[in-house]
């Protein structure tokens, strides 16, 4: 597998990133995320959507998460909609919002993402 | 007591270089200034000095990579190094940018220091710029100090004026002072007139 890329605590994304692999946030990224897997590290910090077969988060994310398997970590910070069929949420971390259960074929028939409804 | 704490730093001192090896003592006050300036290049004395200064290394190891399975759409902004081996669509601003042999930009790379060796199809505003063989350049270059090596392809123009810009605009005062001109020739001719 190749290597993941590596967004340092310097670094700000404004825009659409697509990776095939995996992606490591630790800077500030405002835009829509699809990748394999995604790391928001404790100093990283997301607002957009995300797509991803496995997201891990230990940073500041608002907006949506549409992923298989997610795991939050104690060190989260969250406002949003968590959509997942296998997750894991460590005790501390802040989530805002709610934590829809799918199924995973849901997930691989994810063509389009839902409106966002109030 | 004095003498005492004096006899305390100048004790310190040499337990920090006897720390980092004494055959490297030379290539330690290098390696500490070029760690402040470009904390990637200097790998061997930065594994030596790493007792001294820890957040340099890991700063070092925190470097930005976007890999070659990466596409962003958007701006991207750093504030430290980059390494980019994947395809961006929009501007790249940063400090140390270096561009894989493999990636593509589509924008405009703005930095001190820009590292060819993939293709950029936009611009290049840096105050150092190195293209290397496999270098694919298409648009201007706008530069201090360039580094061109045999094999770059370069479509565009090459224009050292980077930090210049400024200057440019005295261009219009310049043609502000027509009007100057033409009131004091109004006036005179209103002298004219009168005389």
């Amino acid at each position: 597998m190749l290597p993941p890329s590596v967004l340092g605590p310097g670094v700000t994304i404004q825009g659409t990133l697509e990776v095939e692999g995996e992606l490591v946030i630790s800077g500030t990224v405002a835009g829509h995320i699809a990748a394999l897997r995604l790391v928001i590290a404790s100093d990283g910090c997301v607002e957009g959507d995300v797509v991803a077969r496995e997201v891990v988060i230990a940073g500041r994310l608002i907006g949506r998460v549409f992923a298989p398997t997610v795991s939050v970590e104690a060190s989260a910070d969250i406002e949003g909609r968590i959509f997942h069929t296998d997750a894991t949420v460590a005790q501390g971390a802040r989530i805002v919002g709610r934590m829809p259960w799918r199924p995973v074929s849901y997930f691989e028939t994810l063509d389009q993402l839902p409106e966002i409804r109030p | 007591m004095t003498l005492f704490t004096r006899g305390d730093k100048s004790a310190d001192k040499p337990v920090e270089v006897t720390r980092s090896d004494k055959p490297v003592e030379t290539s330690l006050r290098p390696a500490a200034e070029s760690i402040a300036a470009k904390p990637v290049e200097p790998q061997k004395p930065a594994a030596v000095s790493q007792p001294s200064p820890p957040p340099a290394k890991t700063g070092a190891s925190m470097a930005s990579v976007i890999s070659k399975a990466l596409k962003i759409t958007g701006q991207l902004e750093s504030t430290e190094d980059i390494q980019i081996d994947g395809e961006i669509e929009g501007d790249v601003r940063g400090v140390g940018v270096k561009i894989g042999q493999n990636a593509k930009v589509k924008g405009t790379v703005y930095g001190d220091e820009v590292e060819l060796a993939g293709t950029i199809e936009g611009k290049i505003e840096s105050k150092k710029v190195t293209l290397t063989g496999t270098a694919r350049m298409t648009g201007d270059i706008v530069h201090q100090d360039i580094r061109i090596e045999s094999g770059a392809y370069i479509s565009g123009n090459l224009k050292p004026e980077f930090g210049k810009s400024e200057a440019r605009p005295s261009l219009k005062p310049v043609a502000s002072v027509q009007p100057a001109h033409a009131n004091a020739s109004a006036g005179g001719a209103a002298e004219a007139a009168r005389h």
